[in-house]
């Protein structure tokens, strides 16, 4: 297992470095794709190498003509299984803190939870990775409310890392039987307004939670984006009448995400590379979006 | 009775008269009386006037006025006169020497006034009947009363001053300048014993000075008026000196109307009129006994030096012009903010500032403002709401869902080959297609190929290829050429061609067959010839006589036929 892990990162890491040939490749390719497309003159710097870069273009396939980077092959296996997450806390929680957990586990389909006691994050990995999770979710609190949460893939894979606003939890509404129990069946997925690439990767990583639902069901979780702050909503439609018209009934928590920083490591590796980090104190950081629109 | 030398003063005329009135006349309103009266009292408040300098009137007003308001002028003038006159006799209780020393100086200042002194008398006595007369004159016997006893004190007061008087005897046309002159020694000398309380040396000097200057005033009497105005600036300046060393709070935090008063008397002081240098005379000798008689009780004159001194002070004040004012406001500011330049910042002004540089808590009371460089967390209003949910019900309505898609699996199974329904009419013919049904179901190797087995063929033959050549790199050892089993269609070839039982007959009949076959095959048919001709002897009865393994080689022959077929092909092949 441990031999395994090493030959994995080994082979991880070379394939990063190799990287950057490779980016530099496809992009002449797609440059001679594009101009043999249109009909316009090959640019002039790829004069020498035409020949054989279009007879590797015709050769290439679906799968070869994107460059592979190593960040895809995070989730180059996700889609063949479903995922399995567990969900755990910070030392010492409080009361609202276990409850929101709680409403988590079910918010996610094949999702665990576990008390933190006093164990360290890196057990914490070593045991999930020995038993096959696939992700694990931290959360965090300030008095009471959840203030922050962290997502970390696991074979090796990237750690999202979000603040939490305005959090409206199920334990909330005291009113029990107004909500009913939650449905725990494989939901439909909308992410809204990703657009930037550090957007498709956020959604990405968002995305891999979920397993792959049955295309009738009736739970929607909804991840909006707006001017960097992901809304996360979770609802059940009802289809009344036939034409067109859908009444949606809001279940389970409520709260908007910030993602603050993305590792390429996971919770327990310290030293990982920061793909991407917030920083607020710069004087453009008002005017950009990063996560898209 | 009889009356007197009137000519010169109406008043002591009047007085005269209302003396000598019988008493029953008083009783019926007689309006010459009252005239007389009026004109008696006029005199004695004019008389009275030098010793009152705080008097509001400069002569009692009777013409139109009534008894009641005449009186109210009469007592105004007498209230400070009588607190004065009280003060002069205890101080002359207590030193009676002093009235031997102002009879001594009197003496001396005033030589010859013998004869005046008998005048004054007979005035004097003619002022007592007229103050007697005057009193009577009265309606209401209250006020009679009280005028009694007032009038009482002021003759004394007024004996006082003619006694003095009288002593001098002196010119008859100066005899106002006289009285004058008595007043002002009088003052004079007050002031020396004023100051004489205190210190010795600048009484002298006064005194001295006082008596050359009363020496001047008997020669002339036009320089009098001058001088005494210049005494009176003098005495005030005296006053002013005393008044600093004996300072008490009645100077500072006195009346106003102690201080108007005290104004008038500056007024007087510095007036040229004879008139007021009679009124100043007779006020310096008022401040004097101010002077003298500190602190003995609060009374309008005890202001006046130090009124004096606010009011010239105030006079000072009024002159500053609104130019100056704001000069000085001016000042003042620019003082204050050179003050808190010198001084240090306040905290908020310092720059970068810990907590122990400031006070405790004072970050809580100052606004501090702050850039906030991050957009604000968007609060979720009931709009957002509804607008988040229109879009989950548009995407809901489209099914366009950002699910995760699943890999495509490859086929464990391979797929069935689909068999359409051709609609169109069979070429072949039925017996066609049982034929080869049949053909198919004996022998494996000549089924019909669909299109897909061609295809597989095809790949499968390429592939047994290409495993050849890579053999034949990669291993060691020779391998030899495998047999590919090539199966084409022949045309010629018998429907039947069947493994055959061999038999001597069968190999006899088949041999001619064979010749018969093998004519048509060039190829076989020499060689077989051959091999057959050798053994192809007839024996008795027609027999083909076999040599040696004929058999072998006719079912050689016979087998070698396949594999040279096979051979054939394979050398077509190649």
């Amino acid at each position: 297992m441990n031999r395994r892990n090493t030959r994995l990162r080994r082979e991880y890491l070379y394939r990063k470095s190799l990287e950057g040939k490779e980016r530099i490749l496809y992009e002449k390719k797609r440059m001679i794709k594009e101009a043999l497309q249109e009909g316009k003159p090959i640019p002039t710097e790829l004069r020498n190498e035409e020949a054989e870069l279009r007879h590797q273009i015709d050769l290439e396939d679906e799968s070869t003509a994107v460059p592979r980077t190593h960040i895809d092959d995070e989730y180059a296996n996700a889609s063949e299984s479903d995922p399995k997450i567990l969900i755990t806390t910070s030392r010492n929680p409080s009361a609202p803190l276990t409850q929101f957990v709680k409403e988590l586990k079910f918010v996610f389909p094949n999702a665990q939870r576990m008390n933190r006691g006093g164990q360290v994050i890196k057990e914490i990995i070593e045991t999930c990775r020995a038993h096959d999770f696939t992700d694990v979710i931290l959360v965090h609190e300030h008095r009471g409310v959840p203030d922050g949460i962290t997502i970390s893939h696991l074979p090796f894979g990237p750690t999202a890392y979000f603040g939490l606003l305005n959090v409206v939890t199920r334990h909330d509404i005291k009113d029990k039987k107004a909500i009913g129990t939650m449905s725990e069946a494989y939901p439909h997925l909308i992410l809204n307004k990703f657009s930037t690439k550090l957007g498709e990767r956020t959604a990405n990583i968002l995305k891999h939670l979920f397993p792959v639902p049955k295309p009738d069901t009736k739970r929607i979780i909804t991840f909006a984006n707006e001017s960097d702050y992901i809304s996360f909503r979770h609802h059940i439609y009802e289809k009344h009448g036939g034409p067109k018209s859908i009444e949606l009934k809001e279940v389970g928590p409520r709260f908007e995400m910030r993602l603050y920083k993305i590792t390429l490591g996971t919770l327990d590796q310290d030293e990982a590379q920061t793909e991407w980090v917030i920083r607020p104190y710069m004087n453009t950081t008002k005017k950009r979006k990063f996560l898209g629109d | 009775m009889g009356m007197a030398t009137s000519t010169k003063e109406p008043g002591l005329e009047a007085l005269k008269r209302l003396k000598s009135t019988k008493a029953p006349e008083w009783l019926t309103p007689n309006p010459s009386l009252s005239q007389t009266a009026r004109a008696a009292s006029e005199h004695l408040f004019a008389s009275l006037k030098p010793f009152t300098p705080k008097s509001p009137f400069e002569k009692l007003l009777t013409q139109g006025f009534d008894a009641e308001q005449i009186w109210q002028q009469i007592d105004l003038q007498s209230h400070p006169l009588m607190s004065t006159l009280r003060r002069e006799v205890k101080r002359f209780e207590k030193n009676p020497d002093e009235i031997s020393k102002l009879k001594k100086v009197q003496k001396v200042g005033h030589k010859g006034s013998e004869g005046v002194k008998g005048v004054v008398e007979e005035e004097s006595d003619g002022l007592d009947e007229g103050l007697n007369g005057f009193d009577e004159e009265l309606d209401e016997d209250e006020e009679e009363e009280e005028e009694e006893e007032k009038e009482e004190e002021e003759r004394e007061s007024e004996g006082e001053e003619e006694g003095e008087e009288g002593r001098e005897g002196g010119i008859e046309d100066a005899f106002l300048k006289i009285k004058e002159l008595e007043g002002f020694l009088e003052d004079g000398e007050a002031m020396e014993y004023g100051l004489k309380k205190k210190g010795d040396g600048l009484g002298k000097k006064s005194k001295k000075s006082k008596g050359s200057e009363e020496e001047e005033e008997e020669d002339d009497d036009d320089e009098e008026d001058d001088e005494l105005g210049a005494f009176g600036l003098g005495d005030d300046e005296d006053d002013d000196q005393n008044a600093d060393k004996m300072a008490s709070y009645d100077d500072f935090f006195g009346s106003n109307k102690k201080k108007t008063s005290k104004r008038k008397s500056e007024v007087n002081v510095r007036s040229e009129d004879l008139d007021m240098g009679d009124e100043q005379e007779d006020s310096d000798m008022g401040d004097g006994q101010e002077d003298s008689d500190m602190g003995d009780e609060q009374e309008d004159s005890d202001m006046g030096d130090d009124q004096e001194d606010d009011g010239a002070f105030e006079n000072k004040q009024e002159t500053l012009s609104t130019h100056e004012k704001e000069l000085q406001k001016l000042r003042s500011q620019i003082e204050l903010m050179e003050k808190e330049d010198l001084e240090q910042k306040d905290w908020t002004m310092q720059g970068e500032v810990t907590a122990e540089k400031r006070p405790v808590n004072s970050a809580l009371e100052v606004d501090l403002e702050f850039d906030h460089n991050v957009r604000p967390a968007p609060v979720i209003t009931e709009e957002v709401t509804v607008a988040l949910e229109e879009i989950i019900k548009e995407r809901i309505l489209k099914g366009q869902y950002d699910d995760v898609q699943k890999a495509p699996r490859l086929p464990s199974v391979a797929p069935r080959e689909i068999k359409e329904l051709d609609e169109n009419k069979s070429k072949k013919g039925l017996a066609e297609v049982y034929e080869e049904e049949y053909v198919q179901q004996t022998n494996l190797n000549s089924a019909p190929l669909s299109f897909k087995d061609e295809q597989k063929k095809e790949a499968s033959m390429l592939f047994k290829k290409l495993c050849l050549k890579l053999d034949a790199l990669s291993h060691f050892h020779f391998a030899p050429k495998p047999v590919i089993e090539d199966m084409s269609i022949q045309a010629n070839v018998p429907a039947l061609a069947m493994e055959e039982v061999k038999s001597l007959l069968h190999l006899w009949l088949s041999q001619t067959q064979l010749c018969w076959l093998l004519r048509k095959f060039l190829l076989a048919k020499v060689t077989l010839r051959k091999k057959l001709s050798l053994h192809r002897q007839k024996g008795r009865g027609g027999e083909l006589i076999r040599r040696g393994n004929s058999k072998d080689k006719l079912i050689e022959g016979i087998s070698m036929t396949r594999s040279d077929r096979i051979e054939q092909s394979q050398h077509k092949d190649h």
